[in-house]
Parts: structure tokens; sequence; C-alpha cells
């Protein structure tokens, strides 16, 4: 069943920001990362998906039901990225709130509550005032909000941002036991590594445009880089190398003894046996080849390279 | 809308709003009480006999006085605490972030803007009901006071309907400006109707301006009570709460120099009753309406 589906979201403001045209399909159970640079208007989205902003053009639903809907909004739980929940209420009184607002039974909520708090650690804590909790706290704290409602679909934005290791380790742990149990998650982060372990698939966005989508397998495997490393190696071979197959080639590592690093970007798996030869036809030894495993980070800043974004950089 | 009522009570008590209001109120209180004390007190100097209807007619017209000092005060302290407690309602909640986890919750909006509506109503007007009985009972304790209940109840009513009004407005303005933007514009709109008033009551006093610049004084302060009601019904309550018509028919109390700029000068008609109704309901409504339609 298909949890998320948008077809030419847009929102423009007034300054020019927001997004265009974005064209996504999630499905139930599946997590998906929302990737882009700051500025790209991934929140955007993300507001317009959970009912916050409202659609200039095109449009949405979750599980069927509109964006923006009650129907929709009964079946998401949501952290924001920038927000303040009333610092004048408890911990737990903050979550409760949550939970009367989305209609939980009173002994249903005695029970969750309290389970919840202790899950995302801080049931010490819970009875504090908000105004006396650290920004990592409150984070956790909004986790337990947008879980209170057993939602099926989960909208992070930047879900572990202000959290130490520990807690960065134990929102991802939390993550995939979500995962696990068939929520579906919508991951925007700029966190990789978290992204990479736990989404399905992820779509790329850059000035409000999405450039890229796919799984994460298919996104980092569009060019094949092989790692080789060689002998008898000397700095004009690589220009040469570089001239005579086309290909990108880049110096990773190099030794006074002529031993050397070689990444190529290939075209196809095919080309690798090509590339062993003339290694070995220019006289240099090939010690090691193997296929590098591209991780998201690198793929997200060689696909983003290059172009002008509106964060920080033109 | 009942957990976003009690949501704003929680807010007000846990911020301290209402302790602190009530605190500041002890200590007018006990001001008022001295001024109170020092006005009706002179009356026995006169050296009237307690048969004597003057000395009633003076215990009266020195109760009118004082309750008009009061209410000057009291009518300030009750639009501003509606103003300050609802102006940054939308706005300032939005710029800060909490409603961006609040708002994708299964609640209609409307529900929320009427939630928070009735919150600040309901503690703005049970804090003008201690006010008003306050006021009245520190005034009757040295003078004379009304005592007829439906005058009273009315003149509450009155007294209390500009919490409404103003709650309205703030919270509509506060949908398009931002939190300090919409406290300046309440205050400053507060402040034209309340010169509107001042406007009426200096005519009143003063017969050589009735005569040359009359007209253009009552068009001014009319479109100024138009703009903002506030003012007009604090002085609609003292209409009522007084009978003014009637003092100044049969008592020969000159009402208007007694109690000069905290007087009524003309009281305003029963349809500018009708229309700060009107007001409020399309203040509300309208605030509702934006809301629905605004991106947090």
């Amino acid at each position: 069943m298909i949890a998320i589906q948008t077809e030419g979201l847009t929102k423009r403001f007034d300054n020019g920001r927001g997004c265009s045209d974005v064209s996504i399909t999630v499905r139930e159970g599946e997590a998906f990362g929302f990737l882009g640079p700051n500025g790209a208007g991934k929140s955007t989205c993300v507001k317009m998906l959970v009912g916050l902003i409202f659609p200039t053009e095109g449009r949405a639903s979750l599980f069927g039901e509109p964006i923006g809907s009650l129907s929709a909004r009964r079946l998401l739980g949501y952290l924001p990225e920038l927000y303040r929940y009333q610092e004048w209420l408890t911990g737990e009184e903050v979550v409760r709130l949550h939970a009367q607002m989305c209609r939980l039974p009173r002994a249903e909520a005695d029970r969750r509550v309290p389970q919840l708090l202790e899950r995302v650690g801080i049931g010490l804590r819970s009875r504090d005032r908000v105004k006396n909790y650290s920004k990592g706290m409150q984070q956790r704290l909004g986790l337990a909000c947008a879980l209170v409602g057993d939602p099926r679909i989960l909208f992070l934005d930047e879900p572990s941002s202000a959290m130490d290791p520990i807690g960065r380790s134990e929102v991802r742990e939390l993550l995939h036991e979500l995962k696990a149990q068939g929520k579906t998650i919508f991951l925007n982060s700029h966190l990789m590594e978290d992204v990479e372990s736990l989404c399905d698939r992820v779509a790329l966005l850059n000035n409000g445009r999405i450039l890229q989508q796919g799984t994460v397998e298919e996104v980092l495997q569009q060019r094949p880089v092989w790692r080789l490393r060689v002998g008898g190696f000397a700095p004009a071979l690589l220009d040469w190398l570089r001239g005579e197959t086309g290909l990108a080639f880049r110096l990773a590592a190099s030794e006074p003894d002529g031993s050397a690093v070689l990444e190529a970007e290939l075209e196809n798996e095919e080309q690798a046996g090509w590339l062993h030869a003339l290694i070995l036809d220019q006289g240099m030894t090939l010690y090691e080849s193997t296929r590098a495993k591209t991780r998201l980070e690198e793929w997200f800043v060689t696909e983003l390279s290059g172009k002008s974004h509106r964060g920080e950089k033109a | 809308m009942t957990i976003i009522l009690r949501m704003t009570w929680k807010e007000l008590l846990r911020k301290r709003v209402l302790l602190l209001t009530l605190f500041m109120t002890v200590l007018f209180l006990i001001a008022y009480w001295f001024i109170a004390s020092a006005i009706g007190g002179e009356v026995h100097r006169y050296g009237l006999s307690p048969d004597d209807p003057q000395l009633l007619v003076e215990r009266y017209s020195r109760g009118m006085f004082i309750i008009s000092l009061g209410f000057f005060f009291g009518a300030f302290v009750v639009a501003f605490l509606s103003i300050f407690s609802s102006s940054s309602v939308i706005s300032g909640e939005a710029e800060l972030g909490v409603m961006q986890a609040l708002m994708p919750r299964p609640l209609p909006r409307w529900q929320w803007y009427a939630g928070r509506w009735l919150g600040y109503v309901s503690f703005g007007m049970g804090y003008a009901l201690v006010l008003y009985a306050a006021i009245l009972g520190v005034a009757g304790m040295h003078a004379g006071v009304p005592r007829d209940m439906g005058t009273l109840f009315i003149a509450y009513l009155l007294f209390a309907s500009v919490v409404p009004l103003l709650v309205s407005v703030s919270m509509l303005g506060s949908g398009f400006l931002s939190a300090i933007g919409n406290g300046v514009f309440m205050t400053m709109l507060y402040g034209g109707g309340w010169l509107g008033g001042m406007i009426d009551k200096l005519a009143a006093q003063f017969a050589s301006l009735q005569e040359t610049v009359g007209g253009s004084l009552a068009t001014i302060s009319g479109l100024l009570s138009l703009a903002m009601p506030a003012d007009g019904l604090q002085r609609t309550m003292m209409d009522r709460l007084f009978n003014m018509d009637a003092l100044r028919q049969f008592t020969g109390i000159q009402v208007d120099s007694l109690m000069s700029m905290l007087g009524v000068g003309s009281a305003p008609s029963p349809a500018f009753l009708w229309y700060a109704l009107a007001y409020t309901i399309v203040a509300f409504v309208l605030g509702i309406w934006r809301f629905q339609r605004k991106d947090l």
C-alpha cells in the first residue's frame, strides 16, 4: 500500500524559496530518506505533508487521505526541526497533551506515556519543567510526542541533530525498531550514516527540486568506483590513463617507493578487466583491485558538487 | 477545544500571569482604599445631620467620583490584560516553534483557536468580575454606591465585554502581525478609542468647545470609537451604573463637572452596543478564517 504520494507538490514563498514539482511515492513500511543541502526545501515539503503549510500547486496524500485533512493527520507523528514545547509544562504533561489531542483513551495514555518517556530516555526527568531540558532532551521529548498516538507514518525532521553520540545511537536503534514494527518513516536528516543504515529509498533535493531518487543501492551504484593498489607508479602514468580511457581517475594515496592507490570511476563493471590490462601493459604491478563501496555522504557531495544551492554557498 | 481551554488556563497559572495580576491588583486596592477613605470620609466634615437628604446626595456624588476613579484604572488593567495575554498567541507561538509540534495533531484549527479564545476570555472576564466587585466594595465602604442588582449585573457585563472584544481583535491581529507588532498595534488601536472617549468628555466639559468645534469633535470622537469601541463600552457601563440621565435631571448633581475626565461624556447609544457586538463577532470569525489559511 502506498503511504505517501505526492504529485507536482509545489510551494512558492514570496522570497522565491520553497519547492517545486516534488513527486515521490513511499510505500507502507518503507523508510524514506529526504536529503539535500541547507535551504533545499526539505522542511517545506515535510511541513506541507503534515498540514502546517498549504501547497501552491500539486497534491499529496497519506494512505489516500489528502494532506492536511483530519483523517491524514490522525495517521502521522511529527518531530519538527525547529520547535519548542510549552516550557511551563513538565515533559510528561507535554506528552499527555499530545495524547489528548490524538484522542488517546485515558487508560491507554496512562500506560503509554510513561513507557514512551522511558523509551526515549527521559523517564527520570519526566516531572521536570521543559524549560529545564537541554536541547537534546527536548528532542527526545519530541520523539515521545511524535510516537504517542501510535502513528502509521513518522515524519522526522533532523531527529537527532542536537543529541550526543550516545543519544544518536539510541535514536538510530529506536528507528530501526519502529521500522521493524512496520512503521513508515520519512526521515529528513543530514546524518548520512543514519540514512544509509535505515532507509530503503532516498531522494535528493536541491533548490527545491528533486535531483535524484531511488533505492539506496541504486543511487550508490550508479557509477562503480574501483580502488587499485599498484606498484611502479609515476605521476605521468595517471595522465596517460586518463587520456587513454577517458575515465575519471583520482590518486588516493602514493608512497615514495612507487606504490600508490588509484580510484577510477567506471562506466560499467566490464571496464575493470580492460583497466587491469592497461595498468599491466604500462609496467605497473597490480597488487589489489577492489570495488570501492560508495558511501551516501560521498554520493551526496558528488551529486551536489559544482551545483549552486540556496544554503550558505552560491 | 476543552483540551486547549485547559491548556490556556494552565499556561496563565504556570506563567504566573494570574498571580502577578492579583498581586498588583491587591496593591492597587490598598492604594484605592486610602483614596476612597480620603474622599468619602470628608463628607462628615460638612456637619450635615444623618437625616439630611443633602448628605445622601453628597455621599452618592462622592461615591460616583470614587467609583469612576476605580473604573478609570480598572478599564486600563482589564484592557491591557486582554491585549497582552493574547497578542502573541498565533505569531508568537509560530515564531517560537510551539505550533509546529501541535498543529499537525488531528484537531481542527478552528477548535484550537476557539479554545484559546475561550481561555483568554474566561480568564479576563473572571478577573474583571473580581476587580469590579473589589472596586464597588471598597467604594461602598466609604461612600454611597448603586445597590440594584440588575443594574450592577448589566454594568458588570458591559465592563467585562471589552475582554471578548479586545481578545478577538488581538487574536485576529496575531494572525497577521508579529508578536511585538501586534502588541504595538493593539495598544495604539485601544489608545485611539480611548482618545475618542476623552475628546467626547472634554467637549462635554467645556461649553466654548461645544459651541465652536463641537461638530468636528463629535465626528472625530465617533470615528475613533467606531475604530475601537472598548472605551465606548466602558462609558456605557458608567452611564448604566449611575443612570446618568436621571441624575442630571433630578438630583442637581453636576455629574460632568464632578467627574471631570473620569466621566461619561455623551453616552453611546444602544445601537453602539449592537455595533460593538457585531465588531467582536466579525473579529472572531475573521480570526478563525485567517488562522485556517495561515502557513505555520
